[in-house]
């Protein structure tokens, strides 16, 4: 029998899924920019730096990643000890690649024709990307940052694997208790789609609108 | 004779084989408008490109203000922050207001304080008279008043010369005059100018001397009133006739 009271044990697991997921995606975020713009001026040919971490993060399953830190990583990086930490990492060092290709595209997408307003006034390359076509990127970026997060909301459930107590151990530990195969995971599934929508529709809505309001493409 | 602002000696210009800009001759001195015509593809908007600094010539020199700006080690961002340039192309920085956009180059290039580059930006935006539409974003203004904020950005670095690149081309007539008469403003008040425009009455009133450009050169040049009533060379006859008739 699937009651209520099992239903509100397992949403002891959200707030784990939400930190996992928040946590991985400021981790991204911060790995994100800084990547796209070594893609972008190469400084000191570091350029193939940023190409050979995002093709190995594409190439390497995030489960995998996590596995390797949590249990493979955890005597040399004392923090990976921590299942959540290893999950958290895994999933925002695979972030920062996803997003950093994110940005490269929008800051493409802003074109030569602001770079050149820029220069035309005495900006350097560094202030121009900072003040002129940083701030426009972004907003293109927004939906992309949307399926993002969505994205990493959802993966977070890897960390099942390595024992975080998070929403998807948490309807598992309800199905083991219950016997009840089908509603703890069909609560869960519900509920990432109810934590995911409004995040990523948030994102896309700004998105639009700041693109309208700019007249961004 | 006045100071010379910019000049130029065997200036050319090669994109792949081909050769865009076949050596110009060219100096302005403070004070100066000089208007640029000629047939599209003859390298005007390159010339012009090439002058600003926003790309190095192939072949020969710049000198801004008697100095070789590619030959002596300078600052090129320095130099190209006296030197205004207002582009044919929508150019304001879309994710700031007209505000924003005239008070950015004095913030960030000339390191002014945040109200002194406010007050720097509403002096240039009342010259282009739009102080009105300061707070308005550049998809909330019409191409014309894009245009004069783009001329206001360029004056609010209190630039040695301003280089204008058909800026009128892609608006429609009304919108054309507007943007003009700030033009003439500034030629009136001594701003030097160099510009590239066909419209012919733009030339006639304020310019000091016409030059026709075609083929990647400067075949023939004179004061307006010269030039246009009797071009010499049979390319600017044939010019001429066909942008006045309207064929």
């Amino acid at each position: 029998m699937f009651t209520l009271e099992n239903f509100l044990f397992l949403l002891q697991g959200v707030p784990n899924t939400l930190a996992i997921s928040f946590l991985s995606f400021a981790l991204g975020f911060a790995l994100g920019i800084p990547t796209a713009i070594v893609k972008q001026f190469s400084p000191y040919g570091l350029g193939y730096v940023a190409d050979a971490y995002i093709s190995i993060m594409r190439g390497i399953p995030v489960l995998v990643i996590m596995l390797l830190f949590h249990f493979g990583m955890a005597g040399i990086i004392p923090m990976f000890k921590s299942a959540f930490l290893s999950a958290t990492f895994a999933l925002g060092l695979r972030s920062g690649a996803f997003q950093s290709q994110i940005f490269r595209g929008a800051i493409n997408s802003v074109g030569r024709q602001q770079m050149m307003a820029a220069t035309s006034l005495g900006m350097n390359r560094w202030q121009a990307f900072r003040y002129v076509i940083l701030p426009q990127a972004f907003i293109v970026a927004l939906p992309g940052l949307g399926s993002e997060i969505a994205l990493l909301i959802k993966d977070s459930s890897y960390a099942f694997v390595l024992g975080v107590l998070e929403l998807t151990k948490y309807s598992d530990i309800v199905r083991k208790a219950t016997r009840s195969f089908l509603y703890p995971y069909l609560i869960a599934a519900i509920l990432y789609i109810l934590i995911t929508f409004p995040v990523a529709n948030y994102l896309d809505r700004l998105g639009s609108r700041l693109k309208t309001k700019y007249g961004l493409r | 004779m006045g100071e010379v602002v910019l000049a130029c000696e065997g200036l050319k210009k090669r994109y792949g084989g081909l050769w865009v800009l076949k050596g110009i001759d060219f100096e302005i001195e403070k004070g100066q408008t000089k208007v640029i015509i000629g047939p599209s593809g003859s390298g005007k908007s390159t010339f012009l490109r090439l002058m600003g600094l926003l790309e190095p010539p192939t072949e020969g020199k710049i000198y801004f203000e008697g100095k070789d700006v590619y030959g002596s080690g300078l600052d090129l961002n320095m130099i190209r922050a006296k030197i205004g340039f207002v582009f044919q192309e929508p150019s304001l920085f879309r994710h700031l207001t007209a505000l924003g956009n005239v008070k950015l180059g004095p913030k960030v290039v000339l390191k002014m304080k945040d109200d002194e580059a406010e007050r720097k930006a509403l002096e240039a935006l009342k010259t282009v008279r739009l102080e009105e539409w300061s707070h308005h974003y550049p998809a909330q203004l019409s191409g014309g008043q894009q245009q004069r904020v783009g001329i206001a950005r360029a004056l609010a670095m209190d630039p040695d010369i301003i280089l204008f690149d058909e800026p009128t081309a892609s608006l429609d007539i009304e919108l054309t005059w507007e943007v003009i008469d700030v033009m003439k403003d500034l030629a009136r008040r001594g701003v030097t100018m160099l510009v590239v425009t066909h419209e012919l009455g733009f030339a006639k009133e304020v310019a000091d001397e016409i030059l026709f450009m075609d083929d990647g050169r400067i075949i023939e040049s004179g004061p307006p009133e010269e030039l246009l009533k009797n071009p010499k060379t049979p390319r600017a006859r044939e010019f001429l006739r066909r942008l006045i008739g309207g064929v």
